[in-house]
């Protein structure tokens, strides 16, 4: 009565047959005395024949679904894994830090943003200080050096102006004195 | 011109340096929305703040080589903001353990003439940008994200044009020198924003 949990009142001859039973159900045994006659019946070779087969078309079976997993899981993947660009990150920081790409395009002598510079310089030129004036009314030969040294800066930049026009007030003061 | 760094001045009183402590990342405009819902979750709990930022850097050039920086910022959506003007100086080059950049900054509130007395000292514009994004903060923790705009006609913030096709994020702090382990913390949080965006130490002298 313990072992069974309160289940079993009394170890009878009743409970016994029910119980113990090892023998499998008469539509079981029927069932399976069927099998066992097939399997004799095909031969050893046509049965390890048949296993290979099986076992072939189940690692076949697996290999597609696993390929199929993968391939659906990185393609779905993929379009969500470009978040950001690394290229743009780089830009980005660039022009925060020091202006790369902002309003301060320096080309080197390219064609575009020197005829933007062309009208730039009149507009600066026109705004300069007196030392400027003097400069440019003094000196008309001084014309063409000077305007080519105006034209290498951008409209955007007045910073560069000044060290520009310096140079050449530098350089072309001389004659004033020499002449 | 540029300040020392700041390991090198002498202590004699005057204000505590304050040290800026940075990292950065980009994302693209499509996935904008989700990394803002991200940091919705993971960020203070306060109303959403946009900001609508004019900035212009100047360059004061001295005898010296490298040219004096200073940038001035004013809100364009909120009339009445002081002006902030800041500086910011050479990246601390130290301990490559360290996470995030680190430079020196000082930050100041100006009146409205600030860009009149900057040139009247002798600074000149060097480039200008807008700059339109998001504000979140976590304790000290600043996180921006923001697009640049480029302005084409100067002068001039309403002509203006996207630079790229991405938003810039920014995660800074602004601290008292020498608390690295602001820095951890700063690169644990980097860490819960992966995969959607990589906050890292860039160095904006590899760009140039």
């Amino acid at each position: 009565m313990r072992q069974t949990e309160g289940r079993v009142p009394v170890f009878s001859h009743e409970v016994v047959p029910d119980h113990l039973r090892t023998k499998p159900d008469p539509e079981v045994e029927e069932q399976e005395k069927q099998l066992t006659t097939d399997a004799a019946r095909i031969g050893a070779d046509a049965a390890q024949k048949q296993i290979q087969s099986l076992n072939k078309m189940c690692s076949n079976l697996l290999e597609k679904i696993s390929k199929e997993e993968r391939e659906s899981e990185s393609g779905g993947l993929r379009p969500n894994k470009q978040t950001f660009n690394p290229a743009d990150t780089n830009a980005l920081v660039a022009a925060v830090a020091f202006g790369k790409g902002l309003s301060n395009w320096r080309p080197s002598g390219s064609s575009g943003p020197s005829q933007p510079g062309q009208p730039g310089a009149g507009t600066i030129l026109a705004g300069a200080s007196g030392l400027q004036q003097v400069q440019m009314t003094g000196a008309p030969s001084q014309q063409q050096p000077m305007l080519s040294g105006v034209q290498m800066a951008q409209a955007g930049q007045p910073g560069k102006m000044p060290s520009g026009i310096k140079t050449n007030i530098k350089s072309a003061s001389m004659h004033p004195y020499q002449r | 011109m540029e300040a020392p760094p700041v390991t090198m001045m002498p202590v004699t009183g005057g204000t505590i340096n304050m040290m800026e402590y940075l990292l950065q990342g980009s994302v693209l405009d499509h996935s904008l929305e989700s990394l803002i819902h991200r940091l919705r979750g993971l960020c203070d709990n306060m109303e959403p703040e946009t900001f609508l930022d004019h900035e212009m850097v100047f360059l004061l050039k001295g005898q010296q080589a490298s040219p004096f920086v200073l940038r001035a910022r004013r809100s364009m959506d909120k009339p009445g903001a002081p002006w902030h003007l800041r500086y910011l100086g050479q990246p601390e080059m130290g301990d490559k353990n360290r996470h995030a950049l680190v430079r020196n900054c000082v930050d100041i509130a100006t009146s409205e003439n600030l860009t009149d007395f900057l040139m009247e000292m002798g600074f000149r514009m060097d480039h200008e940008f807008v700059a339109k994004g998001h504000l979140f903060r976590k304790g000290i923790m600043k996180i921006m994200v923001y697009k640049i705009f480029r302005i084409l006609v100067p002068g001039n913030t309403e002509s203006t044009e996207a630079l790229s096709l991405s938003y810039l994020v920014e995660l800074s702090v602004v601290a008292a020198a020498g608390q690295d382990m602001v820095s951890d913390d700063m690169r644990n949080f980097a860490e819960q924003l992966k995969p959607l965006v990589h906050l890292e130490k860039i160095d904006p002298k590899r760009l140039m």
